[in-house]
This record gives structure tokens, sequence and C-alpha cells, in this order.
């Protein structure tokens, strides 16, 4: 009988044990530049019985979250470990160390590249700077107050603008030359967005001439280019504006020794040659003191400029408190103006919950000091027109700027607009397109941003929209951040027709915004 | 009939293990020390050897927690922290000041000089110029105001003829407003324009300028000597032609990646700046149960493998350190040009110039 007990309770405790068999979760808070990586990982942890998910974010965003929710993660990997340090104020993060590596660099379309007199040699940020202001280069680059990518080439354009001083100061950034170059050179911008992979997707959709991106990205981009028959880009490594990313992988410390067992393991993984050949493979740069030796050619090609053997001498990146200022006034004064149209539903169903969280959000980008905590601030330059509707317009508001009394009157009527009615999603993403079009598009990036929950059931159709889109014959991307039950299917039309994309609004409104704002 | 012998089976596997783990924590009594220390002696007390000794001979277990410093002698000691382990005499000093009344009994450990590192390609240029000499297989900088002198007057990497480097002359460092070799280096620089001389206070309207313009000239800073060195070899020389950091880090690099440290161990080059200054690591003991800590730490087999898997010298006097048994090259037998410190008081001054200078 005691036998029997006793065995009894080994049973339990081995059926205990084997609870445990249930896999971890690990959250890695990641840049969208590590998306083809997550396979690696993934298999990695499976073996050791962990679940590891990736969360998505643009560098600077990494580094607010840091700020605010580092208890969230178990680890962070952003482009650059800069963004660690910026993020990381109450020293959570442990283990810091560089992954791979890999230059921030302009790609530009080869034959356009040989025509500018691009290739083969060492290139100035001076020259690049030139071929934009005579309007014979267009290319689109991350935000720079959002990614890691599109800030590094931003304050590569500074120093560049500035003579290549040894270091910025604060005070060189309010120099007012500095602010008419910036401009004209960021004019040269024809669309953005908030993350350095997505902005690789939009390019090989065709009809742009170059990009600023990672290198690693623009031979992911090649390699897809070179599938389809199409010509290459040519890599442009600017000598007097180059930043090199570090990818640094950093365990966040909240207390969890398993997790920090596996963390160590990971790292290790990732760092051993087998894997670090792998990296090589996908065109990031591994091993140590910079150099990479045994570069698969048709990974690193001569023929789109690669030249493995060159030493990449990089910038110096200005101090923390000047970098955070020179993404502040990207962001209010330097970058390339919006023109935002934002179509409000208000119908229906709407109502309640739905409604407040369309007021707030709107409160966040409009209300300038909440926006400024998040780089989401309007500039001077910028125009908002808010389309509120249902079954059908009910109204179009429009502010030129960012002058915090017109926000705050325009959020006022926003805030008064009560819900009713069916739902008509079509009619004022039209109506935002006809508007665009009375603008002229090439001062500005434009965006269409809907807000909505439901299907729509009456007015226009998809047809329509799809007539006036192609009829507009601009780049203008329509953006959904969906609530409650909105379509889907609706939703997803949209935005492959108008190269856009849908966002859950209920998820992370800040964070949907944040990408959202990211693309224009 | 054979599901209670296998029963009983377990029974005894269980009872044999339980009496194991109970015979096992009852080898030694052991008592657990705690406290705080700076990053770059967390590999040193993780290593299994270490621990070995210190609960097998000594029944020590240490536990401890990371942080800077200046931060950790700063804060106020809390009554669970046994010990702090500060990595220079000026933490020391600053407790000191502080909290003296606290200290039970300190002692310094280990040192390991202020090094420059460098690559092949950038150190013969410096020989070129005669600012780096070579005797026997060291390298040392002999000309430190002559390297000041170039960073000062803007010279570029290619003005000494290394036309494949981007951008002027710089010493890259750790933050010195939150890292300890960044405290040390700004000593350092101090130190060189004084002429080679210890600093007081009477000197600062001299130097301070100077020291500032120094570190401003190197823009975004690193905030721990660790992911500094390990960048270094990542980037290589093109994102950090000279490093300032600590003796220790590439000896104890060399022995923890056995298998890439031949493949780069000819580029990398160590520069002894003359005079250079020690980063020392005073063990400070707040309750009186872990001074027996300190007897451990100065046991011959630690200091021995202390010197060989991680690069600190010892702190003790009379004993050498032979640097034949290492991997890296041009670690000379003893480190003799050596400038103190300027006083705690002098460099809390230096490091509040910095901080207002941000």
């Amino acid at each position: 009988m005691r036998v029997s007990g006793l065995l009894a309770a080994i049973f339990i405790l081995l059926s205990l044990n084997s609870c445990k068999k249930h896999p971890r979760e690990f959250l890695i808070l990641s840049g969208s530049e590590n998306g083809p990586l997550e396979k690696i990982v993934d298999e990695f942890a499976r073996k050791n019985n962990v679940l590891v998910k990736f969360k998505y974010e643009g560098s600077v965003d990494i580094m607010l979250e840091l700020q605010k929710n580092a208890s969230k993660y178990d680890a962070v990997w952003p482009a650059s470990g800069i963004w660690i340090t910026l993020g990381d104020r109450e020293r959570k993060v442990k283990y810091a160390q560089s992954i791979m590596t890999s230059p921030v660099v302009f790609g530009i379309r080869k034959s356009l590249a040989l025509q500018l007199g691009l290739t083969g040699k060492d290139v100035k940020v001076g020259e690049i700077l030139k071929a934009i202001r005579e309007k014979k280069l267009r290319f689109i680059m991350t935000s720079a107050s959002q990614s890691n990518s599109g800030a590094s080439a931003y304050i590569g354009f500074l120093y560049a603008l500035l003579g290549n001083p040894e270091y910025i100061t604060e005070a060189d950034l309010e120099k007012p030359e500095l602010k008419k170059g910036i401009t004209d050179l960021l004019a040269g911008i024809n669309r953005s967005s908030g993350s350095s992979a997505w902005l690789k997707d939009l390019f090989l959709k065709g009809g742009y001439d170059a990009m600023v991106n990672y290198e690693s990205l623009m031979i992911e981009a090649n390699q897809e280019l070179t599938r389809q028959g199409k010509e290459p880009l040519y890599l442009v490594y600017p000598v007097d504006g180059l930043v090199i990313a570090d990818s640094q992988l950093g365990y966040i410390d909240n207390g969890d020794v398993k997790k920090e067992v596996f963390f160590k393991e990971l790292q290790a993984y990732l760092l051993s040659e087998p894997i670090q050949h792998q990296l090589m493979q996908m065109g990031r740069r591994t091993g140590f003191a910079g150099e990479l030796k045994n570069a698969p050619v048709e990974v690193f090609n001569p023929d789109w400029g690669i030249d493995p053997q060159k030493i990449l001498s990089p910038i110096k990146l200005p101090r923390a408190e000047v970098v955070l200022k020179a993404l502040n006034l990207y962001q209010t004064m330097f970058r390339k103006p919006s023109l935002t149209f934002f179509c409000l539903d208000f119908s229906g169903s709407m109502t309640g919950g739905n409604s407040d969280l369309v007021k707030k959000a709107m409160e966040l980008l409009l209300d300038q000091d909440k926006a400024g905590k998040y780089f989401l601030q309007s500039s001077p330059a910028d125009i908002t027109f808010v389309i509120p509707f249902a079954g059908t317009i009910i109204d179009a508001w429009q502010v030129e700027g960012n002058k915090q009394p017109e926000m705050v009157d325009l959020l006022k009527k926003i805030r008064e607009t009560t819900t009713d009615g069916t739902t008509d999603i079509y009619s004022p993403v039209i109506l935002a397109l006809e508007q665009s079009a009375m603008v002229d598009s090439t001062k500005f990036i434009p965006a269409i941003i809907l807000m909505t929950d439901g299907e729509s059931n009456t007015g226009k159709n998809y047809a329509d929209l799809e007539t006036a889109w192609k009829n507009n014959r601009r780049d203008v991307p329509v953006f959904l951040i969906k609530f409650g039950d909105a379509s889907d299917a609706q939703l997803a039309q949209i935005a492959r027709l108008t190269n856009g994309a849908v966002f859950d609004g209920r998820k992370d409104l800040v964070g949907a915004f944040r990408k959202v704002k990211g693309y224009n | 009939m054979r599901g209670i012998l296998i029963g009983l089976g377990i029974l005894l596997l269980a009872a044999a293990i339980g009496f194991g783990y109970w015979y096992y924590r009852n080898e030694k009594p052991e008592i657990h020390i705690r406290g705080i220390i700076g990053s770059e002696k967390s590999s040193f007390l993780e290593n299994d050897r270490v621990k070995t000794i210190l609960k097998k001979k000594y029944g020590i277990v240490v536990d401890y927690v990371r942080a800077g410093s200046i931060e950790m002698v700063n804060e106020e000691a809390k009554t669970g922290t046994d010990f702090l382990w500060p990595s220079s005499q000026v933490a020391l000093e600053i407790f000191k000041l502080k909290q003296g009344d606290k200290i039970v009994r300190s002692e310094n450990i280990f040192n390991s000089p202020i090094v420059i590192y460098s690559w092949d390609i950038v150190v013969d240029a410096l020989l070129k110029t005669g600012i780096v000499k070579k005797e026997m297989s060291t390298y040392y900088i002999i000309d430190m105001p002559g390297l000041l002198k170039m960073i000062r007057e803007g010279k570029k990497w290619s003005d000494i003829g290394l036309t494949q480097l981007y951008g002027k002359i710089t010493v890259t460092t750790t933050d010195p407003t939150r890292s300890n070799s960044g405290i040390m280096f700004a000593g350092l620089v101090a130190i060189v324009l004084k002429g080679g001389d210890v600093v007081v206070e009477a000197d600062l309207p001299q130097v301070l300028p100077e020291v500032k313009e120094f570190f401003a000239r190197q823009g975004f800073m690193q905030s721990t000597s660790g992911v500094l060195f390990e960048q270094f070899l990542k980037t290589g020389v093109g994102q950090y032609p000279l490093m300032g950091g600590y003796e220790s880090q590439s000896i104890e690099f060399s022995r923890m990646h056995p298998d890439f440290w031949p493949k780069v161990k000819n580029q990398i080059k160590t520069l002894y700046p003359v005079p250079t200054v020690w980063s020392e690591h005073p063990m400070i003991i707040l309750n009186k149960k872990a001074t027996l800590l300190i007897d451990a730490l100065k046991d011959e087999e630690i200091q021995k493998i202390a010197w060989e898997e991680h690069g600190f010298r010892t702190g003790l006097m009379g004993v050498q350190n032979d640097p034949k048994i290492l991997q890296v090259d041009g670690i000379p037998a003893s480190v003799t040009k050596i400038v103190p410190m300027p006083r705690a008081s002098v460099m809390v001054n230096i490091i509040e110039a910095l901080a207002d200078a941000k």
C-alpha cells in the first residue's frame, strides 16, 4: 500500500515534469531586415523547446519601446546598437553582440548609375546630391525618424552638407544653409516607408530608380530582379557619408534564468561558424576585422558595385543628444512635407469604442505635444485633410502647417462628429484622390489613411476606386487601419491597388500610426 | 511482481539521488557572498576553474550583479551588499570620500594597463611618423603628445599615408561619463597634456578644454568597454583604427575564441602609451564575512588563471606575470612606465566637466 502510494507520487512527479515540455515563449523585438533570419532562429529554438516570436519594428520604434516597455520582451535586435544605447534607460540589456554587419548604401538602376557617372570610383555624397538637385535622380528611403537605414543615410547627408566636420553639434543643426541643403536633398524622395524590408518590397513592385537601404537588402533585391530578368541596382557607397549597421542582439534581463541561458545559447549559435557562413550567403557581412573572406561572388557581386576587399571606413555618428535632435528636426523641419488625407468612418457601427479609438488616434497625431513623444509631429509645410464619412461624405476639413490652435480646432470638429448610418469606404478615398491631384505632388509625399470598422455596403464600389486611382496617375498609397469587423478582403484589395498596407488599429494604435506615418 | 520490482528500483534510485544531493550539499560549509562588480570581471568570475577553487578550497560562492564602477560607488551601499569590486582606484577613493565609514577592508586584486588597440596597417604608418616605436616585440606610443597634437590639428588618416581610411585621426574610447575605461583614458589624456606628470586641481583650467575636445571629437560613444572591443574586432580597421581599452581584453578574448584568434592575431596590435595608467581592481569589503574573499582571490592558482585566461596582472607585490604563456604577441612581462591617475576629487571634476559638455 505504502509502495503504491509512493509510486503514485513518483508518477505525479513525472507527469508534472512532462508539463514542462510545453514550449516556452521568447519574444524578440527586432528590426524588419532580420525577417529572412527568423527561420534560422526558429529552427534552433524548436530543438530547445522554445517558441521564439519576433516583433518587427523600425529601429527608432525599438528605442522608444525599450524606454517604455522593456519588460515585455526577452531580447532586442535592432539594425544598430546605437538604438539599444539610446533606449536602454534602465540598463536591462546585457550581452549585446553584433551578429553581422551591413553598410547603408545607395542602390541606383545600373544604367542610370552609369549615365550619372557614379560607377567604378569613390563617390561623395555631394555628387549624389548634385544629381538629385538637377532632378536626374529620385529615390525612395525609409523615414529617418523611424528606421535605422533612413536615419543613417540622413546623418550621412548632414555631415556632407555641413562640409564634413569632425563631429556635428546641436548648433550645427540650426544653420540655415543646412536647412536649405537637406530639404532639397530630401525633396528627391518619391516614397518613404517605416521599415527597410518593406521599402525593398516596394522597390520590387517597380517604377522607382533608386533606393537607400542596407547592402544586404540590395543584394536580396538584386537577386529578385535578376530572377525577373530585370536590370539590377548598382550599389554606391558614399565615402564621406557611410554608416554601417552592426545588428546587435542583446538580452533583456527580466530575471528569468532559463531565458538567459537560452539567449546565450542562441547567440552563440548565431555566431557559430556554419551560421555565420549561412548569413554571408544571405548577403550579410560576417566574420571579423571587417573582412569578407571567401565572399561568394554571386552574392557580393562585383557587377553590382560590391567590392568585398575594400575597407569600409564609416563616418562617426554624432553624440546621442545630437542624434535625437537631428531626428526631431527631420520630423518637424527637413523631411519632404506630407500631404495626408484621413478618411474617418463615422457610420453607425463605429458607435462607442471604435469611434473613441479613432478620436484618440487623431488626438495623438494632431496634438503636437503628444505627437512629439513618438516623432509623429507635423511640419509647417504639411497639409492635412480630414474627411469624415458614413454612407455619404459628412464633411471635409483642411489644415495647412502645424500650428497648435488650428490643430486643436480640427480635433474639436472630429470629437464633435457623431456616428450614424451605413458605410461607403470608397467615396471618401476617391474624393481624397481628386483633392491630391490639385496639389503639386512633386513637393509632397502623399498618403490616404482610411480608418474603418465596417464593410462597405452602399454608394460607390471598388471598380469606381480603381478607375479613379488609375486616372489619377499618381503614386498615392492608401493605408488602411481597421477596427472591429472591417472586411479584410475589401481593405486588402485597396492596399494592393495602391501599394498601401493594412494595419490593425485595435492591437497597437500608436504602432499602426507610426508605421503609416513612416510612409509619408 | 515485475511492476513492484521496477517500482522498488525507482525508489532506490530516488533515495540514492537524494542522498547524493544531501552529501554534495554538505561537502563543505558554504558561504554566499554578494557583491557588485565591473562587467569586465564577469567572465573571470564565471570561469569554472575559479568557481571550483573558491568553493572547494574556501567554501565561497560569489553572487554578483554588474554595474559601472562609478555608478556602484556613488549609490548608497545597501545592507545586503557584501562587497564592491570596481575597476579603478578612483572609484575606491570616491567611495572613501562619500561612504568611507562602511569599508571593512580594501585591497587591490588585479591590475591592467590602459592600452590602445590598433591594426597592422595603422601601426606601420604610426611607426613611420615616429609616434610608435617597437622594442623587443612590444609597440610603445613613445610620443603621446605628438599623437594628441595630430588629433588636435585635425590631421587626417590620409595625411599619414592611410588613404584607404576616411576622416580624421582619433582614438575611440567608451563614454567617460558612463564607463571606467573612458574615465581612465580621460585621466591619461590630462596627464599627457600636463607633460606626463601628475595632474592636480590647479592644472584643470589648462588641460580641461582639450580633454573635452578630445571626447567631443568622438561623437557617439559606447557605454561599455566589452561592447566597444567586440565592435572593434568585428568591424575592423575601417571603423576603429585606434581604440582605447584594457590590456586584459585581448588576452581574455584570445582564450575565449581559440579557433578564431589565430586568424586575426597578426593584424591586431596592442600599443602601450608611454606613460600609461593602471586600471586597478580594488576589492572593497563592506561586510566582515566577506573578507575571506580577498584572501581567496589572492590564491596563487586563482591569480595564475586570472593572468593566463583573463589577462589581469597580479595586484600582488613581487609576483611576475609571464607573457610567454599567452597567445597574444607583444605583451611585455612588466609595464613600468606608469603615472598615477589624478586624485579622485580631480577626476570627479573632469567627469563633471565632460558631462556638462554634453
